[in-house]
């Protein structure tokens, strides 16, 4: 079971994120792993469409819109998205993962409607594109240890 | 009586979702249990549907009266006269006392109703009792909600002609999960499942969020987005919410309330109509029990009346040589109740400042809730929100369980051909999750106002040398201190390595998953170590009992700070 799962893409941003942060890999990976490790087993089965959100990099990734989308776009990308990964309508055995990728989205959401963390979070990755030539996982965030997708939560 | 008595069941049952993908639809129902009034709705296939007891009345008072050890309640009784409802033998106001202990305010102000609310301020469960044949009998809000509920439900199947078992449940905003963990036990003791529990004003913000897409006909997830202010302010609390919404999705961006309501104004008013009232309010007497029923009810009466009247004449004889005859005006009533409208305002404004939306950006405000109807409040709305009309578009009294009811089908998985359930509530926390550390400080680890599901996580660290237990203390709240706050849970964490103060790092991370259940976990790590020193503990909270509000202070007197936590603050 692990070790299908360790040859998967979906593995690579819960993987990456923790090993930013080792001293803390204790639980949260833990959470995570399982939590996608669920997630993975019901997609395979059905749910071809949850697998897009996991293997993405960048916030715009997350929510599937280019780079330069207007305030209005990352709206409409959020609210499109939270009908169908929030839990709440996602289907029965999926509550655990979607709650995963919804928190994911809200996140990313969070971040890009905000002009200003927008800003910085922009500028941020274009000079990750500049050093580049690795791809866009949370592993690219070395220069940026002092966030992740957790620390990027607003509410 | 033919009445059924209430059963109990096992209040952890938190499984029942997958059952309701059966045969047949079993469409949740939305009900709204408040301090003075109930209400249930459904969803009838096409539209929301409120139902009616046998006497046509959609609105039932919300009590039961303890007559000669048989119980009913305000679905199927039928009062001779209002009088009845205050002569002690009738418990009403449950929503003021479930989960609250014996040293909280609003239970000190229950002390003033017709039955019994006795305090001993150590931090336990009010004594509550009903007069019974000149005899106090006692009880728990939960066994008198539970009886409640038994009625409603009889009531529902009865005009559904199905069995009913799942519910989504409209609460006060300020509710700790503590206090929803009484109230579910309640709904168990009635054989009822909570689907969900929503924040009034959420409810009423799914019916908003529906009555928008019905008018605009947009597309799913486009269109404009429309900010919305709801408050509701009925006889026991006051929520208020701000509400993002576009495309039947509704974001709550914030939540706010507070204990505060028309029961405050009605003993307000009582004690300015009668200014020495305390002792007799308190005295329990049967005499006095009377009187007291008599003052309440002219007093209501006036309230009502000054809702169409700029002023009113009380004109009551209490016997005894006691005679009230005066005229009321607004002014008057304005001031008597300064420090109620006081807090309805700084609900408003604090709502908007946490959701961090301008009072221009607001679409619609909404006005719902018992209290709805009183002018000053209609005017203190619109003023704070800047705003010359209110939203026209919902029956005030019923808007919190029509939103209960669409709820009830969305979370049941029923669909619309028309797209009338094509909506999304998604939540947020209506207080802040956090724990005792620096002393007495409440450090938030889930702020209040975060969308949910979520997960947060923070660091501490211990406060003595070579401390190898650390006590986790969890509350849940808004004010600074944890006394403030209400105590969720605790547990020890056990095997720290000896180190000097300040090595350690403790990592606590709170989790409210899918179905918002809070979960806290916390673990150790050491300097250079990779893993945790010892296995972390996963603690599924609420874990307090009831009435067991005395136990932070036992803690503290037993352990003092040997166990305490501080926070690590990371550069």
């Amino acid at each position: 079971m692990l070790s299908s799962l360790s040859a998967s893409p979906i593995l690579t941003i819960p993987v990456a994120s923790s090993s930013l942060a080792p001293r803390r890999a204790g639980f949260r990976s833990r959470l995570i792993v399982t939590n996608s490790a669920t997630a993975y087993k019901e997609r395979s089965s059905a749910q071809g469409m949850a697998a897009t959100a996991t293997v993405c990099g960048s916030l715009y990734e997350v929510l599937r819109i280019p780079v330069g989308a207007t305030n209005q776009e990352i709206k409409s990308a959020y609210r499109r998205l939270a009908r169908t990964f929030h839990p709440d309508v996602a289907a029965v055995g999926r509550k655990d993962s979607s709650a995963d990728e919804f928190m994911k989205i809200h996140a990313a959401y969070c971040t890009l409607s905000d002009p200003e963390k927008r800003a910085v979070y922009d500028s941020d990755l274009f000079k990750r594109r500049l050093n580049r030539q690795r791809p866009l996982t949370a592993a690219g965030f070395s220069g940026y240890t002092g966030r992740n997708w957790e620390t990027d939560q607003c509410w | 009586m033919a009445e059924q008595q209430y059963t109990v069941a096992s209040d952890s049952e938190t499984t029942g979702e997958e059952k309701s993908s059966s045969t047949y639809p079993d469409i949740a129902i939305g009900v709204d249990i408040g301090t003075s009034q109930c209400s249930v709705a459904v969803w009838n296939g096409s539209q929301v549907e409120l139902l009616k007891n046998t006497r046509n009345q959609k609105l039932m008072l919300s009590y039961v009266t303890f007559k000669d050890e048989t119980p009913s309640g305000g679905i199927s009784n039928q009062l001779n006269h209002e009088y009845e409802m205050l002569s002690g033998s009738t418990i009403f106001n449950m929503k003021r006392l479930i989960g609250r202990v014996d040293t909280d305010p609003v239970v000190h102000a229950s002390k003033k109703l017709p039955f019994l609310v006795q305090t001993l301020n150590i931090g336990v469960r009010p004594f509550i009792a009903a007069l019974v044949n000149n005899a106090w009998r006692s009880t728990t809000p939960e066994e008198v909600l539970a009886i409640f509920l038994v009625e409603l439900r009889a009531m529902a199947e009865l005009q559904l002609k199905r069995p009913i078992r799942n519910v989504v449940l409209t609460v006060p905003v300020s509710f700790s999960r503590f206090q929803l963990t009484r109230i579910e036990r309640a709904c168990a003791m009635a054989g009822l499942h909570v689907l969900r529990l929503m924040p009034e004003p959420t409810a009423v913000a799914l019916l908003y969020a529906q009555q928008q897409q019905q008018t605009v006909h947009e597309n799913m997830g486009s269109g404009s987005e429309k900010n919305a202010l709801i408050f509701n302010m009925g006889a026991g609390y006051t929520d208020v919410a701000v509400t993002a919404t576009a495309g039947g999705v509704s974001q709550i961006k914030a939540l706010a309330g507070a204990a505060v309501g028309g029961e405050d104004i009605l003993q307000n008013m009582m004690g300015h109509l009668l200014p020495d009232s305390e002792g007799l309010l308190l005295s329990h007497g049967i005499k006095d029990i009377r009187r007291m029923g008599m003052l309440r009810v002219a007093t209501q009466d006036a309230i009502h009346r000054l809702s169409f009247q700029t002023s009113v004449k009380v004109d009551v004889d209490l016997g005894n040589g006691t005679n009230i005859c005066r005229t009321i005006n607004w002014e008057e009533f304005e001031e008597v109740n300064l420090k109620v409208f006081e807090k309805c305002e700084s609900l408003i404004r604090q709502c908007l400042h946490d959701a961090k939306v301008d009072i221009e950006d607001l679409t619609d405000v909404v006005l719902v809730g018992g209290c709805s109807s009183i002018p000053k409040l209609r005017t203190l709305v619109k003023d704070v929100c800047k705003k010359q009309e209110l939203y026209q578009g919902m029956n005030p009294l019923e808007a919190a369980v029509a939103g209960a009811a669409l709820e009830g089908a969305v979370a049941s998985g029923v669909s619309d051909p028309f797209g009338n359930l094509d909506l999304l509530t998604i939540q947020a926390t209506p207080l802040a999750i956090g724990v005792r550390a620096d002393g007495k400080e409440f450090v938030p680890i889930i702020p209040r106002n975060t969308t949910m599901p979520a997960r947060r996580e923070l660091s501490f660290t211990t406060t003595h040398a070579n401390q190898t237990e650390a006590l986790i203390l969890i509350y849940e709240g808004e004010g600074t201190k944890v006394e403030e706050n209400h105590l969720l849970g605790y547990f020890k964490l056990v095997g720290i390595p000896p180190a000097p103060q300040g090595v350690p790092e403790i990592n606590i991370c709170m989790d409210i998953d899918a179905s918002h259940v809070l979960r806290v976990f916390a673990g150790v790590m050491m300097p250079g170590s990779e893993h945790p020193v010892a296995p972390f503990m996963e603690v599924r909270m609420p874990t307090v009992d009831d009435g067991h509000g005395w136990c932070a202070e036992v803690l503290h007197r037993a352990y003092g700070s040997t166990l305490d936590l501080v926070t690590v603050h990371k550069k």
